[in-house]
């Protein structure tokens, strides 16, 4: 046998299971989204555009692309800041710095059912600590703060991926930089500015783009922050939208339309994001 | 500061998960328990199916773990080491579909294993989760099998060893490291999943630990003590794996691993 058919050998069975599980529903949420399909029974209806039309003209649909909007950049600025800020703190030299990063990065690697809970008993309204500790009796859970809430235990959660790019990053950066730009009698302000930023650069660059990508397709931390609570229309973002008129309304078609949607915005999002990075890049 | 918002929500949870019920609704609220009890760990699994949940969960994650693991690494170790046509491709595609989020993909997979009638059983969830995490385990063991020098096997081959031999004494031992850690982001991929669950299963006694715990919180009285403890003990093992794969973490590999 030759090498070359070895290893298409090995690699078929991934390539098949691949194909046959993301690659073939991917075209499949496609195609049914210019039918009008239940969700359970397998009858479904041609309906070409219909779909999408239906969707762009559901006010509930623009309401919800809104608060998605809202959910993730303001979650993406957050994640940035505090991420970049903890990666610098944790670069520095001090006793317990191991352990230190590692409690840091914990609530990455935590099932977001448990995020969640933590946060919903933390921001209670009658037991919870934060409300003893500020004294007033906010109703975090409420119309009017639970996408605070929301951006809080999003933060929580998804902050440490920020600070895992950056700080492993932050390691590779030659300490002969930091030394030249001392001699050259920089202060910490300005070594950050023209030592350690430039060379952040390409890895903020992917940062942002799976940040982006990641919440504004998130489902489960919103989608269990609803649960149980009343003002669920608050923080319907686009993905909690789509699978409660596919799940919900069982209207698969129009689900899968939603989706496709969903995932045009983003590539357009991402064409625009890589186009105006690399003009920068040219300045 | 930082050490306070990451650590302190879990300290209050494993506080309240060993408070008696009448002291986690007191005021002033107190740090620490007056008096360590097991009573909401009791409760949780006399009045709950939490113990059937907990089997699903190390059935499917371990399931997952297997699978994925045995189809990604001959296909990792084919893509680093054959020269054959569209292996860059290939790779492309493979870094490309770790960009689809789950919801996007969700509704044509649901209709698609409903049609195969594989909703509702746990060896659709394993190949859910097989399909989901098999992009990110290929990716990560293609970049440690890169790291292994070709010369060793090599060396092995001119002594006169087939290359399965070759594979197992020289190159397995060496990537061993990795494939165990790309092992454990799948257990952690597998075992914290919450959407695919939901969405595939629908009988109480197939729940995995996330969907069980979900529906604990939707019940009419919402029993904190027991949801608390609920929560510290699906973190165990989590914590566990969490311990060996933080020195890859903080290095900067893999850290895409858990993705969401």
């Amino acid at each position: 046998m030759t090498a070359a058919r070895t290893g298409w050998l090995l690699v078929l069975p991934a390539l098949l299971l691949l194909a046959a599980l993301t690659v073939y529903p991917v075209a499949y949420g496609i195609w049914i989204s210019f039918f009008s399909k239940h969700s359970f029974f397998p009858e479904q209806q041609f309906v070409g555009l219909g779909n999408y039309a239906a969707v762009l003209a559901d006010e509930e649909f623009w309401r919800s692309l809104e608060l998605g909007l809202i959910y993730s950049l303001t979650t993406i600025a957050l994640q940035l800041a505090i991420g970049v800020a903890a990666a610098l703190l944790l670069n520095e030299a001090f006793p317990g710095r191991g352990l230190a990063r590692a409690v840091s990065i914990f609530p990455y690697v935590v099932p977001t059912v448990v995020a969640v809970i933590i946060w919903k008993w933390l921001l209670n309204s009658q037991f919870g600590l934060v409300n003893y500790l500020l004294g007033i009796p906010v109703s975090w859970m409420g119309r009017d703060w639970i996408m605070v809430s929301l951006i809080i235990v999003s933060v929580w959660q998804f902050f440490p991926f920020v600070l895992l790019a950056v700080l492993a990053r932050l390691q590779s950066i030659p300490p002969e930089l930091y030394e030249a730009a001392t001699v050259d009698g920089a202060g910490a302000w300005r070594r950050f500015v023209h030592v350690t930023l430039p060379q952040l650069q390409s890895v903020l660059f992917v940062v942002v783009l799976l940040r982006s990508i990641w919440m504004f397709t998130k489902f489960d931390t919103p989608w269990l922050m609803i649960q149980g609570g009343g003002a669920e229309t608050y923080i319907r973002t686009l993905p909690i939208y789509t699978y409660q008129r596919t799940f919900a309304y069982y209207e698969a078609g129009r689900g899968s339309a939603m989706a496709v949607i969903m995932f045009l915005m983003l590539v357009a999002a991402a064409a625009l994001y890589f186009h105006f990075w690399r003009r920068e890049e040219q300045l | 500061m930082l050490l306070f918002f990451t650590a302190f929500p879990f300290a209050w949870m494993i506080a309240t998960a060993f408070k008696r019920s009448h002291e986690i609704f007191t005021t002033p609220p107190t740090l620490l328990p007056e008096s360590l009890t097991l009573e909401n760990v009791a409760r949780l699994f006399e009045q709950t199916r939490f113990a059937v949940y907990l089997g699903n969960s190390v059935l499917v994650a371990t399931c997952t773990v297997l699978v994925t693991l045995a189809i990604a690494t001959p296909a990792a170790y084919a893509l680093t080491r054959f020269r054959f046509r569209g292996r860059e491709a290939i790779s492309a595609t493979v870094l490309f579909t770790y960009m689809f989020a789950p919801i996007m993909v969700i509704i044509p997979f649901y209709v698609l294993m409903r049609t195969l009638e594989l909703t509702n059983t746990r060896a659709g969830l394993v190949l859910a989760y097989t399909a989901f995490c098999l992009p990110f385990a290929l990716w990560l063991l293609r970049t440690f099998f890169q790291s292994i020098p070709l010369d060793l096997e090599e060396a092995a081959l001119v002594d006169g060893a087939s290359r399965p031999r070759a594979v197992l004494h020289v190159v397995l031992p060496l990537a061993l490291p990795g494939v165990v850690a790309t092992g454990t982001f799948t257990f952690i991929l597998a075992w914290n999943d919450y959407i695919f669950a939901r969405v595939l299963l629908a009988a109480d006694e197939l729940k995995t630990l996330p969907v069980g715990i979900a529906d604990l919180y939707n019940a009419s009285v919402v029993d904190w003590g027991m949801i608390m403890s609920a929560g510290m003990l699906v973190l165990l093992p989590v914590l566990a794996v969490f311990v060996f794969i933080q020195k890859y973490l903080v290095a900067g590999w893999g850290s895409g691993g858990i993705k969401g």
